[in-house]
């Protein structure tokens, strides 16, 4: 088959038509950016909203994803030790990991960011501060502008620059459910208050809905390709929430958001993200009419590739699948090769999938396994060849 | 497996007085309603039933049916979480009871989430798990230095010692607060359990641990395993 542009290609495998080779999207964090930055001798490698594509692009990607939800922000800036950072949503964040650290152990700990091999202990930020903990929080919230022009014109730019050649996702994670547990208002409280106070946990999810819906509708307007809506759900056995529960507070909530995107533009593709194991909503996806499903960590019921893919694979596309947990920061060079062999074997084979590993790539990776792995997506990612022939 | 039933303790109403009943009780902590929990078993407490059949024949067949139910995914986190709450309730009255009664835990358990990590509500479940089972529990939060973990042992003279973490990126402290007890001198005092979603037994092993927890029933089971297994004593 002739080359194929890089936007026709992520199209055409969302359509479950024959490519090239398997389309591919990787994202990552700023320490594993920089190191790749200094190899390419590229000077911007931010991440997050300031993201620059340009690192990514060689790597392969074809698709160019700006990130603008909840959580676009926070684990991508520095924050100091002590400080808490809010971003547009008022929710507080702060620095794990270096309250009482010794200089002793901060020399070790310089010594772990170096250049080859992994960075061993990396301080995270963490939402420390939850805005809406009571009704009357809620009451007075004031939701952030949908509108905002600094979020927005960013997107003119990207098509402009990118949409020609490359496929335009805009990412509005963390969305729904993650949105409010994880930022808004805290995961222990969202969890009991299911049970104590349930109004207040769907007046949140409201808020989020018609906020999103609001922002999503204005990046199409802006011509973008594909909504990413990002809600993590899964837990490493089996789904956070029960899959029943979830059909009560997401599903119908989905259902309006992606009713009114397309309302805004009926080609426009939908991708539905979770982490963890969230295998048992895959038809709930399918219901939605999502064209995206990812990014299939390989846990729990998501395990089963060859199953899902079996099962699922001719009405929604898949993303992901190889395991960032240990398999591509602690494998070895045939480990690794056999991982994505063993990917591709499992949800590549008649097309309707994207390669990426299961989340970001993080600063626990070596770069030599960075490598590995973009060589062997190169080996058997390639339809026509083995294992894709 | 069966779906989890309640198992309903043998010979209970021989161990309380005439008339009395636990299946509310039961019902209470299996739906966590923690309010009645606390009111039923301040009650028992009034009627002068042995904390420890409270604990055992009121408290735990609701408890155990969910961690049943929550082991084979019928039930998740929230119905989880509002249960260990319900049961927290009750041990709350009854633990000052045990200890005036001079009734010894099963062992102290020292658990944290490592340097780094921000994770909690797996450790606190885990916590709650241990509680129950009879453990006592000195939980350090989240984001805990290894002079912390080493501090709270030394000072509890620690059986056990718990270490979560949640991201690939923060597991490697579980590695270096190992090392950590051994450079203390410590390793031999106590028995480490590692767990949280990156880990596995693999790594459980490589990082020098006893034990790796896959989900909180089997910490728990690995807990009241290695409690019973030869240490060297604290002076």
């Amino acid at each position: 088959m002739k080359e194929l542009l890089p936007r026709e290609r992520f199209i055409r495998a969302l359509r479950h038509e024959p490519v090239d080779r398997v389309p591919l999207l990787y994202r990552m964090k700023h320490e594993v950016k920089s190191k790749l930055a200094r190899v390419y001798g590229i000077e911007d490698a931010s991440t997050g909203r300031k993201h620059n594509p340009e690192i990514e692009l060689r790597l392969g990607n074809d698709a160019i994803i700006y990130q603008i939800g909840i959580n676009a922000d926070f684990s991508h800036r520095p924050i100091k030790i002590g400080e808490t950072w809010h971003n547009h949503f008022g929710v507080g964040y702060g620095k794990s990991g270096l309250k009482g650290r010794t200089e002793e152990e901060e020399v070790v700990f310089a010594k772990t960011q170096e250049y080859w091999g992994a960075a061993k202990v990396v301080p995270e930020n963490f939402p420390s501060f939850h805005p809406i903990q009571t009704m009357e929080d809620l009451k007075n919230y004031q939701w952030p502008d949908p509108n905002d022009a600094e979020m927005l014109d960013p997107i003119d730019d990207i098509c402009a620059r990118y949409q020609k050649d490359y496929f335009i996702i805009v990412d509005l994670s963390s969305t729904l459910i993650e949105a409010a547990y994880a930022h808004i208002m805290g995961t222990q409280k969202f969890f009991l208050q299911l049970f104590d106070e349930p109004e207040l946990v769907a007046g949140v999810l409201d808020g989020l809905t018609e906020y999103y819906t609001a922002v999503g509708k204005n990046a199409i307007a802006r011509g973008v390709d594909m909504i990413r809506v990002g809600d993590d759900v899964g837990a490493q056995q089996s789904m956070m929430l029960s899959p029943v529960q979830w059909r009560e507070l997401a599903k119908p909530r989905f259902k309006y958001m992606f009713q009114e995107f397309r309302k805004a533009n009926d080609e426009l593709f939908i991708k539905l993200h979770s982490c963890g194991d969230y295998s048992p909503i895959i038809p709930d996806e399918i219901e939605l009419g999502v064209d995206l499903s990812g990014l299939m960590q390989p846990t729990g019921g998501n395990k089963d590739q060859a199953g899902i893919k079996k099962k699922y694979g001719n009405d929604i596309a898949f993303i992901g699948g190889f395991d960032v947990q240990n398999l591509l920061p602690r494998g070895q060079v045939e480990d690794i090769r056999n991982g994505v062999l063993a990917v591709m074997k499992n949800l590549a084979v008649g097309g309707g999938y994207i390669f990426s590993p299961s989340h970001y790539i993080l600063a626990d990776v070596p770069i030599q396994n960075i490598y590995t792995m973009l060589e062997a997506q190169r080996d058997f990612g390639v339809y026509g060849k083995y294992p894709l022939n | 497996m069966a779906e989890p039933v309640l198992q309903i303790p043998e010979g209970w109403d021989g161990r309380v007085p005439d008339g009395w009943e636990w299946r509310t009780l039961w019902d209470a902590v299996e739906t966590g309603d923690h309010i009645y929990a606390d009111s039923r078993v301040k009650e028992s407490i009034a009627a002068e039933i042995h904390p420890k059949v409270i604990l055992d024949d009121g408290l735990f067949p609701g408890f155990n049916l969910q961690g049943d139910r929550f082991t084979e995914q019928i039930i998740f986190i929230p119905e989880m979480l509002i249960t260990a709450r319900a049961m927290k309730a009750g041990l709350k009255l009854i633990r000052p009871l045990l200890a005036a009664m001079a009734v010894k835990p099963l062992g102290t358990f020292v658990m944290g989430t490592v340097l780094g990590d921000m994770h909690d509500i797996g450790q606190s479940i885990v916590s709650i798990m241990l509680e129950n089972a009879g453990f006592n529990v000195i939980n350090l939060g989240t984001d805990v230095h290894p002079d912390k973990f080493i501090e709270a042992a030394r000072r509890e003279q620690a059986d056990l010692i718990g270490f979560s973490a949640l991201l690939s990126t923060t597991v490697y402290y579980q590695k270096v607060t190992i090392e950590e007890f051994v450079k203390a001198g410590l390793r031999d005092k106590v028995k480490i359990l590692i767990g949280g979603a990156p880990t596995t037994q693999e790594w459980a092993d490589d990082c020098g641990a006893d034990g790796w927890g896959k989900d909180a029933v089997v910490a728990v089971r690995l807990a009241r395993e290695l409690v019973g297994q030869p240490r060297e004593a604290w002076a």
